[in-house]
């Protein structure tokens, strides 16, 4: 079978990655002035911009619950996100990101705080390249602390899969399309919870195992990252001495 | 007891462990405080808490606010104040309990689009905020330039015992009402004045966070010390409603590091760490 190399001799990636490599991630806050939170992230080739709204008033009106808030997801692929133009209509997958998103985030929100409102999360994905329901609810969860949304903790999000036979970090395009196994995971990191598990292949439950493990590992490293750009965004060069110490501290525990 | 002061938290992270109430924004799980906004932890006597420093307006019992009349029926005033719910002002507030609707003619007292401060009387998960305007220096207001803040700034633009606030007032020969939802309405002698103003509440918007903020303000609005040191009786609505608040409350001697504010906050006596 004629395959595309995705893992050299040297154990290097078709974008020059490791197994256990992140690709680059950056995350913006506040890219949009109208939204009450807004995130932008690049996540590899990713490109993807979060608005927030929120919470607001329910509109149409019956669609408010009693005793909570409901929690709106739309997750959208820009025609000009892919090399084909995507069509701007919802696809079936992108109503299938949109709710399998809302449920990563859910659990983190404290719904029951914002009765007969609604907020409402808009992810535009502006380019993708694998991995942007990951990179989706990264930058959603940053948004949403951006809103100041209540929140138990932050989402995380990253993939694993299976590509030659091994168990790599953070699958990218090709290998989205070429490996054999893609695994999608989203984490609340100080609680240690899984939010969402998706899976795309077919695994063995040692490698499962294997896999489910990475994508945490993973999630964490994407945490970090989404740290410090709250923290920079809101508290920025004005960590007084010992704050930053304290910080350190807290990445530790 | 472990002390915390001007600790930064963005949500999810560990405040402290161990055997405290969880008063504003923090909740309790297994023992342990988390955080649920980002802001900045503060403990004191009665327990921990976080000063959120993003966030829309929440409405709350007591809290004075700006509201714009969009609508009315024939029993009351739709008033949007700028949060998830919109509010309601009923007639019989404004015209007294002989109020009828087939008599009397609410769009002339109040017409979609005017202005009111009002004093929220109820709310709670259940049910809409209601309003009331029977009340000293609250009802529609005439004139002004109207600017929109996030709530979270608006205890550091008062400031403590309202420093910040008199000091743009004083400088700018501005009157400022302040809604406790972020809504302003400026007043002012004369255009530069409130065009000043306008400058230094956008300075107080966007730097809330950083300390020596009146400072900087000052700095903005070209003030010497002394002139800022001289009480006057030139307050607005809200402003001294602040002062009336928080003579209530502990003097700490320093104003620059109080993100707090006396009206929002459920407990009055509260203790500051440094």
């Amino acid at each position: 079978m004629d395959q595309t190399i995705l893992i050299d001799e040297n154990g290097k990636r078709t974008d020059g990655r490791s197994i256990d490599d992140l690709r680059d991630v950056k995350i913006t806050i506040g890219v949009l002035k109208n939204a009450d939170g807004s995130a932008s992230i690049e996540f590899g080739k990713n490109k993807i911009i979060v608005a927030v709204y929120g919470p607001r008033e329910v509109h149409p009106k019956h669609m408010a619950l009693p005793d909570r808030c409901v929690l709106r997801c739309r997750y959208h692929m820009s025609p000009f996100s892919t090399d084909t133009r995507k069509n701007p209509a919802p696809s079936r997958r992108e109503v299938e990101i949109s709710k399998v998103m809302r449920e990563a985030l859910e659990p983190a929100i404290m719904l029951e705080d914002y009765p007969r409102a609604a907020i409402d999360v808009f992810v535009e994905v502006l380019q993708a390249d694998g991995g942007s329901r990951c990179a989706g609810i990264a930058a959603a969860s940053v948004a949403l602390a951006d809103a100041g949304v209540n929140m138990r903790d932050l989402v995380a999000a990253c993939a694993a899969g299976k590509v030659n036979d091994k168990i790599v970090l953070d699958i990218n395009d090709i290998e989205d399309k070429e490996g054999s196994a893609d695994m999608p995971v989203a984490y609340l990191p100080n609680l240690e919870q899984i939010t969402l598990l998706q899976l795309d292949g077919i695994l063995t439950e040692s490698q499962f195992n294997e896999c489910v493990e990475k994508a945490i590992h993973g999630c964490k490293m994407v945490y970090e990252i989404q740290r410090k750009a709250l923290i920079e965004k809101y508290f920025g060069n004005d960590l007084p001495e010992g704050e930053e110490k304290e910080l350190e501290e807290n990445k530790e525990n | 007891m472990l002390e915390i002061k001007k600790r930064y938290v963005i949500p999810g992270d560990v405040i402290i462990e161990g055997n405290y109430r969880p008063l504003m924004n923090v909740i309790k799980k297994d023992n342990v405080i988390i955080a649920t906004r980002i802001g900045i932890a503060e403990s004191s006597k009665d327990g921990i808490k976080v000063i959120p420093l993003s966030g829309v307006y929440i409405p709350r019992i007591n809290d004075i606010v700006i509201g714009k009349i969009i609508d009315n029926s024939s029993l009351s005033w739709e008033v949007d104040i700028n949060a998830c719910f919109s509010a309601h002002l009923p007639a019989q507030d404004v015209f007294g309990r002989d109020f009828s609707p087939a008599k009397d003619d609410m769009k002339k007292r109040l017409a979609p689009g005017d202005l009111v401060t009002a004093r929220i009387i109820t709310f709670d998960r259940t049910r809409d905020p209601m309003l009331t305007i029977q009340e000293k220096d609250l009802g529609k207001i005439s004139n002004g330039e109207f600017l929109k803040i996030s709530s979270t700034r608006v205890p550091r633009l008062i400031g403590k015992r309202g420093s910040m606030i008199q000091t743009i007032e004083q400088a700018t020969q501005t009157r400022i009402l302040i809604g406790q939802n972020g809504i302003l309405v400026l007043t002012g002698k004369n255009d530069e004045g409130i065009a000043l103003a306008f400058k230094a509440i956008k300075l107080v918007e966007e730097e809330a966070h950083t300390s020596n903020l009146t400072q900087k303000v000052k700095d903005l609005l070209n003030v010497s010390e002394e002139v800022t040191q001289t009480e006057t009786n030139n307050s607005s609505v809200n402003n001294e409603d602040y002062v009336n608040n928080s003579n209530t409350d502990n003097n700490s001697s320093d104003m620059e590091n109080d993100h707090s504010s006396n009206i929002t906050t459920e407990s009055p006596k509260e203790v500051q760490p440094n």
